[in-house]
């Protein structure tokens, strides 16, 4: 039991040996593709699988956040709550703006679905960026 | 959307961050669909635990 987490720490280097970073790509684009296009920075540094998934289902719970009467909160510093719900959704890139031009998001809060609509909504631009975040950790290859 | 049961959008919330989580946080397909199931169940799991304590002592 004692030896273990020795052990467990020799073997470590040649199993978890971080891959070469993708030094051809600047970090700003990556960051820009990720944003803009869910998903995008894992398939530009070459993760086609996992970005195909993210560039589904960000969209996917973003549509149907709009689907069950959400709101794309406006940026209203003096509302700190709304205002940090406005944020997490300008997270989602490309499909927040869409939805913009297209008049959509505007809510409806007597819907029984206004809840969850507003939570899909949120979920989606704040994955995105965490997915941002591991698209920065494979660029530097660290994954 | 025409469905207004909040345990099917539950369900249907928890999936779409369990497929996300898992695909975000592991690399092979196994490994990827056992954290997915491991997030979709603490999540329903979560909330009905939550909703009967409510129902108990609500608010």
């Amino acid at each position: 039991m004692a030896e273990r987490p020795s052990s467990r720490r020799a073997a470590r280097p040649a199993a978890t040996a971080p891959a070469a970073p993708h030094a051809a790509r600047p970090l700003a684009l990556v960051y820009l593709a990720g944003w803009l296009i869910p998903g995008g920075g894992h398939l530009w540094l070459g993760r086609t699988v996992k970005g195909l998934v993210f560039l589904v289902m960000l969209p996917a719970m973003f549509v149907i956040g709009l689907a069950l009467d959400g709101r794309l909160f406006p940026f209203t510093p003096g509302d700190p709550l709304v205002a940090l719900a406005s944020l997490a959704n300008f997270g989602s890139g490309l499909p927040y703006f869409i939805a913009q031009a297209m008049g959509f998001g505007a809510g409806r809060a007597l819907a029984p679905t206004y809840e969850f609509g507003n939570a899909f909504l949120i979920t989606a631009g704040l994955l995105n960026a965490l997915i941002i975040i591991d698209a920065h950790d494979i660029a530097l290859g660290r994954k | 959307m025409n469905t207004t049961s909040h345990l099917l959008l539950m369900a249907l919330f928890a999936g779409c961050v369990a497929v996300v989580g898992g695909v975000l946080l592991k690399d092979t397909p196994r490994q990827q669909a056992r954290t997915a199931a491991e997030i979709f169940g603490s999540l329903v799991g979560a909330a009905l635990v939550l909703g009967w304590v409510l129902y108990f002592f609500p608010l």
